[in-house]
């Protein structure tokens, strides 16, 4: 499985009372590895809807494995799994920077809609492909 | 010859409407490991999902492939899929008429 990393440092204000980062930022940290991912392969959000399409996100897990605080230096892991129906599911890893400690894991799952809103079942032409690619290169061993 | 052979079971199953739904109410069981439903449980005419058998949008999709793997149907979108899973009895309907045709 390939995966594709993003740093970023964990800001003052993703701080709780408690001095460690609030569960909800971790959310918007597998977004940044999403929208990383997805720029390789020319499907960001804005470009699914140049092709009629949006990806919203049906189902979301996240364990969350070890604290980390203001100013410490994260790597955010993305990939995604082969599908076996028309959904995507991306996988994220948060490590410290410094030790590879893991943080947190989890997995987002995204159905596929028209911009009308209407459900796809199955892939075709230019969003197919560009998809298979994405696939295709997280599969790599 | 084995594949010849499955292809005149399914086109046995595809002809007879109420083997057909027998089947189908089968394939949702297995593909969706639902548990403590029996294949008599289900009304083939009542819809799939919500209200109905409370099938999900994801569930949908498990269904489509396996529709496609078995008949060689496909069933493309929701539009499509608010025809084809109406019921069991619409869904028999359905892949049979598709069935035929392809």
């Amino acid at each position: 499985m390939q995966w594709v990393e993003t740093e970023k440092i964990v800001r003052f204000n993703e701080v709780d009372e408690w001095g460690m980062a609030w569960y909800g930022h971790y959310m918007a940290w597998f977004e940044v590895g999403r929208l990383s991912l997805l720029r390789r392969f020319d499907l960001l959000p804005r470009q699914m809807v140049d092709m009629g399409y949006i990806a919203p996100v049906i189902n979301l897990q996240c364990d969350f494995k070890s604290p980390v605080g203001s100013g410490d230096r994260i790597v955010i892991r993305t990939t995604v799994a082969k599908p076996e129906v028309a959904a995507l599911t991306f996988k994220f890893e948060i490590l410290l920077k410094e030790n590879r400690t893991l943080i947190a894991q989890g997995e987002t799952t995204q159905v596929l809609l028209t911009t009308n809103k209407k459900m796809i079942y199955r892939l075709s032409g230019e969003f197919e492909k560009r998809i298979r690619n994405l696939v295709d290169y997280c599969s790599q061993k | 010859m084995k594949k010849n052979k499955r292809n005149n079971e399914l086109e046995e199953i595809v002809n007879n409407s109420e083997a057909m739904c027998e089947f189908l109410k089968k394939m949702i069981i297995e593909t969706l490991k639902l548990e403590n439903v029996t294949v008599g449980e289900i009304d083939s005419y009542v819809p799939l999902f919500r209200k109905g058998l409370g099938l999900d949008s994801i569930d949908a999709l498990e269904l489509v492939v396996a529709i496609e793997k078995i008949f060689n149907v496909i069933i493309e979108d929701e539009e499509v899929g608010k025809t084809a899973f109406a019921s069991v009895d619409a869904l028999s309907n359905f892949i049979q008429k598709k069935y035929k045709q392809g």
